[in-house]
């Protein structure tokens, strides 16, 4: 059998769009395989107020494009004087991942963020950099066919934040109890244009 | 006599002096100056705008002061176009630092990185040097609230108070006279206004004319950059006794 590189942390992420808000979840568990490593592991890291990054994928390769992406990001806020739009972060995701196009980060990225207007944009790709935008949801990691199911049967579209929050914890943690690489609990994001709810989840803790 | 050693910047004069790098720093004198003062709770900076006019259309909400990472900011005089390309290079030595060490750059690193920019110019002929002075305004763990002054030569050194620009010497003697160990952020705002507004060549110092800047910590313990606006700015001004209360134009 060949060595699954995507797989060998495992990990799940979901972002979801709701009524000018939006929700970013991920599970929590750090493996080697089918060994759990660490249970409080973080895959989805701060751009801006308005903006987050779920990175799915081999985890240290996460952990350095997570900070490659703070290195340019935070250049682009020193010069312009703003924070950067999320298509436009999207754009910039894509374009670092294609430049290893022939050694790429193992890595598959969900962007989520409120843009102008405080309209939400999701968006994911693959790890080099070919972008999928979505009106509803996106999903990533080794839970992924399961997180699909899971949000086209759970997914109304202009949800209001608390039914929000509510419906990605749910897809979440039905998808993790299928996959054996993640799970170990939830971490949800939920961001409105005025604030954003960060919550740990608990779950099957096996 | 010094015609013969002008024209190449790496080259000695007989008397041991390099006239490309004096030349610069008399193009910084004629500059608009700058002060920056240290205090026990943060760093302030103040510049003076040279040029104002109604038709001119500002890009940035500050045309002297430049944001070089989170802890650390800096207030130019001199040629701004040799100044944009130094502060791009700083900021992304603080990031590259950031980015291998996952801590903020300590800030006298940040400085002499830029002044290591600086004197490659005054050695590696065939270019002139960087017509540019800097203040540096930072914070850091290690060795808390700083303030740096450096010069075209790469020359920099650490300070309470400083002056660069135009009337600098006399500036420098007047903090020298006031200056206090222990002054507040905001007794040294009200220094740095008071030094400025007698140094500077025009009669009357108003808010369009002037820039303010400070470095503090948030009650978080975070570090803040934070520019005055216009009307905080001649708040502080009557404040300072500088100028008159807007009373009198009614």
């Amino acid at each position: 059998m060949s060595f699954r590189i995507f797989e060998y942390n495992g990990s799940a992420i979901v972002a979801m769009v709701g009524k000018n808000c939006f929700a970013i979840a991920s599970d929590r568990r750090l493996g080697v395989q089918l060994q759990t490593i660490g249970t409080d592991f973080q895959k989805i890291f701060k751009i801006h107020d308005k903006l987050y990054v779920g990175l799915a994928g081999l985890a240290t390769d996460a952990q350095t494009l997570h900070q490659r992406l703070v290195f340019r990001h935070k250049l682009y806020q020193l010069r312009e004087e703003r924070d950067m739009k999320p298509e436009t972060f999207a754009s910039l995701v894509s374009a670092i991942l294609y430049e290893k196009r022939f050694g790429p980060y193992f890595t598959q990225p969900v962007i989520a963020g409120l843009g102008e207007d405080d309209q939400p944009f999701i968006c994911t790709m693959d790890s080099i950099g070919a972008k999928e935008l979505a009106k509803d949801f996106v999903v990533a990691g080794t839970a992924s066919e399961s997180l699909y199911g899971a949000c086209e049967s759970m997914y109304k579209p202009d949800m209001e934040p608390e039914e929000l929050f509510e419906t990605i914890s749910q897809a979440l943690q039905a998808s993790v109890d299928r996959d054996c690489l993640s799970g170990w609990g939830g971490h949800v994001l939920l961001v409105t244009p005025t604030e954003v709810r960060e919550s740990t989840l608990k779950g099957r803790m096996d | 006599m010094s015609r013969r050693y002008d024209s190449r910047t790496t080259i000695f004069s007989p008397e041991g002096r390099l006239y490309q790098v004096e030349y610069a720093m008399e193009a910084i004198g004629n500059a608009g100056s700058a002060i920056g003062v240290l205090s026990k709770d943060g760093v302030v900076l103040i510049g003076e705008k040279k040029v104002t006019s109604k038709l001119l259309q500002t890009s940035k909400a500050t045309e002297k002061m430049y944001k070089i990472d989170d802890h650390v900011a800096c207030v130019v005089a001199g040629i701004m176009s040799d100044a944009n390309i130094l502060i791009n290079t700083a900021r992304v030595a603080a990031q590259r630092y950031t980015f291998s060490y996952q801590e903020p750059m300590p800030v006298e690193q940040l400085v002499q990185s830029l002044c290591d920019t600086k004197q490659g110019y005054t050695q590696f002929g065939g270019l002139r040097p960087f017509g540019v002075s800097f203040l540096f305004a930072g914070w850091d763990k290690n060795y808390g609230f700083q303030l740096y002054a450096s010069d075209p030569s790469g020359n920099y050194q650490g300070w309470k108070a400083a002056a660069i620009g135009a009337n600098n010497q006399a500036a420098q003697s007047m903090l020298k006279q006031d200056y206090k160990d222990d002054i507040t952020r905001e007794e040294a705002v009200e220094l740095a206004l008071k030094v400025l507004s007698k140094t500077m060549d025009s009669t009357s110092l108003t808010s369009e004319k002037l820039e303010l800047a400070e470095v503090f910590l948030s009650p978080t313990g975070e570090v803040k950059y934070q520019v005055r606006s216009s009307e905080s700015l001649s708040e502080l001004l009557v404040k300072a006794g500088v100028t008159q209360p807007a009373a009198e134009a009614s």
